[in-house]
C-alpha cells in the first residue's frame, strides 16, 4: 500500500502497465521530457525512452490519429489530450476512425486505445481548460467513457481501459488531481467498466454523480447526515456504458434522486440518466429526478467555482425533491 | 409565417432553401456563401445551383476541402463585418470544424466581455437515408444542443426552410441550421412574398387530445404520419415541432404534455445522450404529476449508421416504431 494522489496514482499505473506489456505506448504533447504538464507521466521517458513516450506536435488530430494507427498494427496507445478542451481539433479522428473502426471493417480491426484527458473546472483555467465534453463522448456509440474521482479506482479503471479491445475516452477530473490521497494497493487490480459503485449507504433518497463533482456530493451528503436525513451516494464511475441497473435498483427503493454534473446543462450526459430512470421506474418515484447541472454558459473565468454545483446548490434540490 | 398574398408557387425544400440565400443575398451586400463544392458544382446537394452564375465569385465562394478553414474564415468573416453563410457539406464533416464552432464561434461573445459578436450561420445536411454509412449519416444535432453559445435550428417544413436563414442572418450570435437529407426533395407549396419566420418557438402543427408527439426535421413527416395513423383507431395526438434545439421552447412543450399527460420523443439521434434524453428530462421535471405514463423515446439504434439499406432503415426510427411507442404509452397508467 501507498498513500496516493490521482496524478501520481496515474503515473504509476502508466508505469506499471509499460512494465506489464511493451505495447503499452505513450503519446501527447509534453508527455515525454516535460513528464506531461499535470506530471501524469513523470519519469516515463527516462525510463521507457523516446520510442515508447513520443512527445507529439501540437496536433490533437495527428495524436489521436497515429493511436490509430498504432492501435490497428498491434500497439496499445495511451494518448494523452493536454486538456479535454483541445479535443475537438482531434474529434472526427475519435469519433468517425477509432469509434467506428471495427464496426466499417466488419470487424477485422479494431482500435485498442485509450485517450486520456484532464477534464473539468475549479482551476481557474477559463473557458479554454475547463470545459467538460463527455456527452459527447457518451453520444459516440464505439467507444467507452471512463470518469473516476478517486485515486484507488484512477489505477483499476486505467488498467481495464488499457487492456480493452475497443477505444477509451478516460477523463480525468484535474482538480481532483492533488486534492486527497488514499492508500492504493501495490498489486495489480482492475475495475470493470459500467460498474458504478456506492460511496455512502443511505434511505432517504439516492444522490448520483461522477467525477469531479463527487467531492462536493459527498459533502452535501455530509451535511444531510447532520440534519437526520440519510443520502445514498452513487459514483457512476463508468458513463458509456452506465450502470443502470445499480441506479434503477437503488432510485427503486428510495422514491427520489438528485443528479450532479458540472457540464453544461442542456442535453448533459445527466439527463440520459434522468430520462432513463423515468422511463424505467416513473411508478416508484415520489418526486422527479432534479439535476444539478454547470450552467448553460461558456466556462467563466471570474466565476470558476460559482458555476461548479457546490454543496447549497445541490442541497437545494435535495430539498426539493423531498419537499415535493 | 405571414401569408400577404394569395399567390402560391410549387416547390421543394432544396429550392425553398435555395431561394432564403438568394433573398439574403439580395437584401444585404454583406452576405455571402462558402464552402466545398458551393458554386461550380451548385452544391453537393444542388442547393445552390445557379448562385455562382448570379453573384458570381466573390460572393459565392468554393474552399479547399478543410472545414476547420472555411468555418474559422467565416467566423473572421462576421467579425469583419459580413454576414457569412458558410456550408458544411454533411455534419460528420464538421467533426473536423469543431474546436473552431465550439472553442471559438460559441464563445468569443463571452470571452471578449460582450465586445464581440459572431453573426455566423452555419447550414449542414444532417442525418441517413440515402445509403452513405457511417462517416456521412448521423444526427448530430443534438451534440450542438450542448453547445452554449449557439443557436441551433433544424427546419422540418418547406416554409422552415425558406424563413429561418434570414432570422439566423439577422441573429447577432452564431446560429446552426441542419437540413436533413431526405427532406431536400419535398415537395409544397409556398407563398410567393414570404416573410422570416420566427426561431425561437416550437410550433403545433397537428393538434390533439391523447398524446404528443414530439420531433424534429428528419423524423417530422414520419411523425406525422404516425399521427394520421393513429387518428385511424381514434387516437388523437398531437405533433409538436421542436423547429429550434437551442434554445428550446419549454413552454409549448410543457403546455402540451400538461394537455395530453402522455408524451413520445422521435429523434433520428443516437439514444444516449440525445436531445430527446433532454426533452424527456425536463418534461418529468416541469411536468412530474401531470404524466399519466413515463415519457417514451424513439432514438436511432446504437451503431454506427449501416450501409446495406435494410440495415440504414432499421437502425432509424420508422412508422411502425413511432406508432408503437405511442400506442404502448396510451396503455400505460402510473
Amino acid at each position: 500500500m501507498a498513500s496516493l494522489n490521482m496524478v501520481q496514482t496515474i503515473a504509476r499505473t502508466l508505469d506499471e502497465e509499460m512494465t506489464r506489456d511493451e505495447r503499452v505506448v505513450i503519446m501527447g504533447e509534453d508527455v515525454g521530457k516535460r513528464g506531461g504538464v499535470f506530471l501524469a507521466t513523470e519519469n516515463l521517458f527516462d525510463k521507457y525512452g523516446p520510442d515508447r513516450v513520443i512527445d507529439s506536435p501540437l496536433s490533437e488530430a495527428a495524436i489521436i490519429g497515429a493511436a490509430v494507427g498504432m492501435a490497428v498494427h498491434g500497439l496499445r496507445p495511451v494518448a494523452e489530450i493536454q486538456f479535454a478542451d483541445y479535443v475537438y481539433p482531434g474529434f472526427d479522428q475519435l469519433v468517425s476512425q477509432a469509434a467506428k473502426l471495427r464496426y466499417r471493417s466488419g470487424a477485422q480491426f479494431s482500435a485498442p486505445m485509450v485517450v486520456r484527458m484532464p477534464t473539468g473546472g475549479g482551476v481557474k483555467g477559463g473557458h479554454h481548460h475547463s470545459q467538460n465534453p463527455e456527452t459527447h463522448f457518451v453520444h459516440t456509440p464505439g467507444l467507452k467513457v471512463v470518469y473516476p474521482s478517486t485515486p484507488y479506482d484512477s489505477k483499476g479503471l486505467l488498467k481495464t481501459a488499457i487492456r480493452d479491445e475497443d477505444p477509451v475516452v478516460f477523463m480525468e477530473p484535474k482538480r481532483l488531481y492533488r486534492a486527497f490521497k488514499e492508500e492504493v494497493p501495490e498489486e495489480d487490480y482492475t475495475i470493470p467498466l459500467g460498474e458504478a459503485v456506492i460511496r455512502r449507504e443511505g434511505s432517504d433518497l439516492v444522490m448520483i454523480s461522477y467525477g469531479g463533482t463527487m467531492t462536493e456530493t459527498l459533502k452535501a451528503a455530509d451535511a444531510l447526515k447532520e440534519q437526520g436525513i440519510s443520502a445514498e451516494v452513487i459514483d457512476l464511475r463508468s458513463l458509456l456504458p452506465w450502470d443502470e441497473q445499480r441506479v434503477l435498483e437503488s432510485v427503486a427503493r428510495k422514491g427520489r434522486v438528485v443528479l450532479i454534473s458540472e457540464a453544461p446543462r442542456t442535453a448533459n450526459f445527466i439527463s440520459e440518466v434522468a430520462a432513463t430512470i423515468s422511463e424505467e421506474i416513473l411508478d416508484t418515484l415520489e418526486a422527479p429526478p432534479m439535476r444539478v447541472t454547470g450552467f448553460d454558459t461558456p466556462y467563466p473565468y471570474a466565476q470558476d467555482r460559482e458555476y461548479l454545483p457546490g454543496v447549497n446548490r445541490i442541497l437545494k434540490a435535495v430539498q426539493q425533491v423531498i419537499d415535493y | 409565417m405571414s401569408v400577404k398574398s394569395a399567390t402560391m408557387l410549387k416547390t421543394t425544400y432544396r429550392e425553398a432553401v435555395r431561394e432564403a440565400i438568394r433573398d439574403a443575398m439580395r437584401r444585404d451586400d454583406r452576405v455571402f456563401l462558402m464552402g466545398e463544392d458551393v458554386g461550380k458544382y451548385g452544391g453537393c446537394y444542388a442547393v445552390s445551383l445557379g448562385l455562382l452564375e448570379e453573384f458570381g465569385p466573390e460572393r459565392i465562394r468554393d474552399t479547399p476541402l478543410s472545414e476547420a478553414a472555411f468555418v474559422g474564415a467565416g467566423i473572421g468573416a462576421a467579425l469583419g463585418g459580413m454576414r457569412p453563410i458558410v456550408e458544411v457539406m454533411t455534419v460528420n464533416f464538421s467533426l473536423l470544424a469543431l474546436d473552431q464552432i465550439v472553442n471559438t464561434a460559441a464563445t468569443i461573445l463571452h470571452m471578449s466581455g460582450g465586445q464581440f459578436n459572431v453573426p455566423l450561420v452555419i447550414r449542414m445536411a444532417t442525418g441517413a437515408g440515402r445509403q452513405l454509412a457511417a462517416q456521412h449519416s448521423h444526427s448530430l444535432e443534438g451534440w450542438y444542443a450542448h453547445i452554449p453559445g449557439i443557436k441551433v435550428l433544424a427546419p422540418a417544413t418547406l416554409e422552415d426552410a425558406r424563413g429561418m436563414l434570414w432570422a439566423a442572418i439577422e441573429d447577432p450570435d452564431p446560429v446552426l441550421i441542419f437540413e436533413h437529407a431526405m427532406l431536400y426533395g419535398q415537395e409544397g407549396e409556398l407563398a410567393e412574398d414570404v416573410a422570416a419566420v420566427d426561431i425561437d418557438k416550437a410550433v403545433i402543427r397537428r393538434a390533439g387530445s391523447d398524446v404528443s408527439l414530439i420531433t424534429y426535421g428528419g423524423t417530422f413527416y414520419k411523425t406525422m404520419q404516425a399521427a394520421a395513423e393513429l387518428a385511424k383507431d381514434g387516437i388523437e395526438a398531437e405533433v409538436i415541432d421542436l423547429r429550434s434545439l437551442r434554445p428550446l421552447d419549454n413552454g409549448t412543450i410543457l403546455d402540451s404534455v400538461r394537455r395530453t399527460h402522455r408524451a413520445v420523443i422521435i429523434d433520428e439521434g443516437w439514444r444516449s445522450g440525445s436531445l430527446a434524453a433532454e426533452v424527456s428530462a425536463r418534461i418529468t421535471e416541469g411536468a412530474f404529476y401531470e404524466l399519466d405514463a413515463p415519457v417514451a423515446r424513439v432514438c436511432s439504434a446504437e451503431v454506427p449508421m449501416p450501409y446495406a439499406k435494410h440495415l440504414e432503415e432499421a437502425a432509424i426510427p420508422q412508422l411502425p416504431g413511432i406508432v408503437a411507442a405511442a400506442r404502448e404509452v396510451l396503455g400505460t397508467h402510473v
